[in-house]
């Protein structure tokens, strides 16, 4: 993938929509568009082919869940295209419904993460080269709803800890800067993990996201 | 004057007359009568229904089954009076409203609590022991009344010396009266004029026995005084409820497309501010103080409008009292506003908040609408109630719709003035002036 990363931002609230733009063009993003609703989300997107869209789930005209709607819409249409998908509040059915086919390319934060520039930064990149990034709350949420919660008893804190960054979608380098550890440590605590609750190892980032999301999911 | 009067006696009298003269024919006195006779078997159905399971069920009072017997016999009288009211309705055209109809609590024990308290049920029970016999009286009273008048109007064409068998007339007149002059032409004309005149009295005689049936039927199978006060209060509850629910989604809109976003764009310039800043070999000092000058400008934003959002949900200055918090209001509006207090004691807290809420819709509705040059506002005790009347001398035409298109808006208030039993009254002709009027308990 050459050149700067090209972003569609669709967000309705004009301040954090403006506030976007400028965050990413400083930090050398080409912005294909900046709309305010979904028809002018799906619209721009067939035209600009955009490598990553950030996506208010609330838009008009309901306010509800259009921007999701509309993401479910786009991946259909544009395997290629990565979603990020920006909200307000955290809702488990949200990701459930976005992650069921394949978490590849899809990320879903609270906007209160652009305050931290560069892990924002980070995480849209990572979606736009077919990675995933959860919120850390999406995995809390996840961890506190799961059924199997007794299973994540069976880890050791320092497990719990490279579960909860490996859910968010970072590769073992980066959980191994995170937590200030060798990326040895991290691989030997993956493969912990995966044993503990019996999932085959799987090599990309955003396949074993899946597994471990499905894994406390079910 | 001296002509008016007796042509129009004169058309009331011929009214009258050809009312009497008609009511034998018109299908309303076939249809009473037949409501009469239906209600012969109806009425022995419920009377018999109501005395084995009633006496049954008190028989076994004693026992648990008892008290089921007793409801099945109240929802079966339920049903029961439902017939009847829905025979009424389709021969009389009695229009009944409907009570509520029986919701149980889950579980037996639920449904026989319910249905042993079904007031309904058990207005029901009276309406069909009292049917019981006034059928039975009716009946009797309403044919024999026809009969009579059949017979006395078929006897010169019978071969008979007195009309011996007929019916109320035979236990009125006794010998005497029908039998003078027994046998003579005069005689039989006698009988057939009286038959003529009982076949234009037999309707009343119908119409005087449903009648009371309607009476009663009214008094008891209708939902009763209680039950339409319980029905309007679950009305105006159910209007509250909906009506904070979109107040609670209102603000958290608010604040989801105002603080909250003004806030988070604020700390994404802060954020982009800081990573420029730690750049240690070259931070751009030029954009970190924009950064920083649009975040504080940003933060002031969200001050003000937080401000205003916590106004709305509760007006500071109604701490310290209505008079207070409508001075304020008063004050503050484009329109140049009069205001008028009359208030011996304070009222409660929420018709405060009500009473503070309307004025404030109110006079933005002015400011905004009605193209005024003057508004003045009237907030008076009346014993226990509060009066409140906004006036403005602008355009006109207001409508409660209009005025509000949401449930926060005037439509939304007027609901919370019912809810507390309050009036909410508008008068908006074309050109004005406007007035609306606000009444409220002054406890709720």
């Amino acid at each position: 993938m050459g050149g700067p990363l090209r972003v569609v931002i669709a967000e309705d609230s004009a301040i954090l929509r403006d506030g976007l733009v400028q965050l990413l063009l400083d930090r050398g993003f080409v912005i294909t568009d900046a709309v305010s609703n979904p028809d002018a989300l799906r619209a721009s997107v067939d035209r600009e082919c955009p490598d990553v869209a950030v996506v208010d789930i609330r838009m008009p005209p309901t306010f509800t869940d259009e921007g999701l709607r509309a993401a479910i819409d786009l991946r259909r249409l544009h395997r290629r295209l990565g979603i990020l998908l920006f909200s307000q509040y955290i809702e488990t059915r949200y990701a459930a419904e976005l992650l069921a086919d394949d978490a590849a390319g899809i990320g879903y934060l609270l906007k209160d993460r652009v305050a931290d520039v560069s892990d924002f930064v980070e995480a849209l990149e990572r979606v736009a080269s077919g990675g995933t990034a959860l919120d850390p709350e999406v995995v809390t949420q996840l961890f506190g709803a799961s059924r199997r919660g007794d299973s994540i008893s069976v880890l050791s804190a320092r497990e719990r800890d490279v579960l909860s960054l490996m859910a968010e979608g970072r590769s073992n380098a980066a959980i191994a800067s995170g937590l200030v550890i060798s990326e040895g440590a991290v691989e030997k605590h993956v493969a912990n993990i995966f044993s503990k609750f019996d999932l085959p190892v799987t090599q990309s980032d955003h396949r074993r996201v899946l597994a471990v999301l499905r894994f406390l999911d079910s | 004057m001296l002509i008016v009067v007796p042509k129009d006696l004169e058309v009331r009298v011929r009214d009258i007359a050809r009312t009497i003269l008609r009511a034998p024919f018109t299908k309303r006195t076939w249809s009473e009568l037949l409501y009469i006779v239906v209600g012969v078997p109806m009425a022995a159905v419920g009377l018999a229904f109501v005395g084995v399971t009633m006496s049954a069920g008190l028989g076994l009072a004693i026992t648990f089954i008892g008290l089921a017997v007793i409801g099945l016999s109240l929802r079966g009288s339920r049903g029961l009076g439902g017939w009847h009211r829905g025979i009424a309705r389709s021969l009389l055209g009695e229009q009944i409203l409907d009570p509520d109809p029986f919701a149980p609590r889950p579980g037996f024990l639920g449904w026989l609590q319910s249905v042993l308290r079904d007031r309904t049920a058990w207005r029901a029970v009276a309406y069909l022991l009292i049917k019981g016999p006034l059928a039975f009286i009716g009946i009797v009273t309403a044919l024999s009344v026809w009969y009579d008048a059949f017979a006395c109007l078929t006897f010169p064409f019978q071969n008979a010396s007195r009309p011996a068998e007929f019916g109320l007339v035979r236990l009125f007149s006794g010998p005497g009266f029908l039998s003078l002059g027994s046998g003579g032409f005069f005689h039989s004309l006698a009988i057939f004029v009286t038959g003529g005149l009982l076949l234009f009295v037999a309707p009343w005689v119908g119409r005087a026995v449903v009648n009371v049936d309607r009476i009663v039927m009214r008094a008891l199978l209708a939902p009763d005084a209680m039950d339409l006060r319980v029905r309007s209060l679950e009305r105006a509850r159910a209007q509250t409820l909906d009506a904070s629910a979109a107040t609670l989604r209102q603000i958290e809109r608010d604040l989801h497309d105002g603080t909250q976003a003004q806030l988070v764009a604020l700390a994404m310039r802060l954020g982009m501010a800081k990573e420029k800043l730690s750049a240690v070999d070259d931070p751009d000092l030029a954009t970190v103080r924009d950064l920083v000058d649009e975040a504080h400008r940003g933060a002031k934003e969200a001050i003000v409008e937080l401000r205003d959002i916590a106004r709305g949900i509760h007006p500071p200055a109604l701490d310290i009292g209505l008079e207070g918090a409508l001075a304020t209001l008063a004050a503050r509006n484009t329109v140049p506003t009069e205001l008028t207090l009359s208030l011996h004691d304070r009222p409660t807290p929420a018709i405060e908040a009500i009473a503070y809420f309307c004025v404030a819709e109110l006079l933005a509705n002015v400011a905004q609408h009605a193209n005024a040059s003057r508004a003045s506002i009237s907030c008076a005790q009346h014993g226990r109630w509060l009066r409140l009347v906004v006036r403005d001398d602008g355009t006109g035409g207001a409508q409660p719709s209009r005025l509000g298109s949401s449930s926060s808006g005037l439509a939304g208030l007027s609901d919370r003035v019912r809810a507390v039993d309050g009036r909410f009254d508008i008068v908006s002709p074309l050109h004005g002036p406007t007035v609306v009027t606000v009444d409220l308990p002054m406890q709720t």
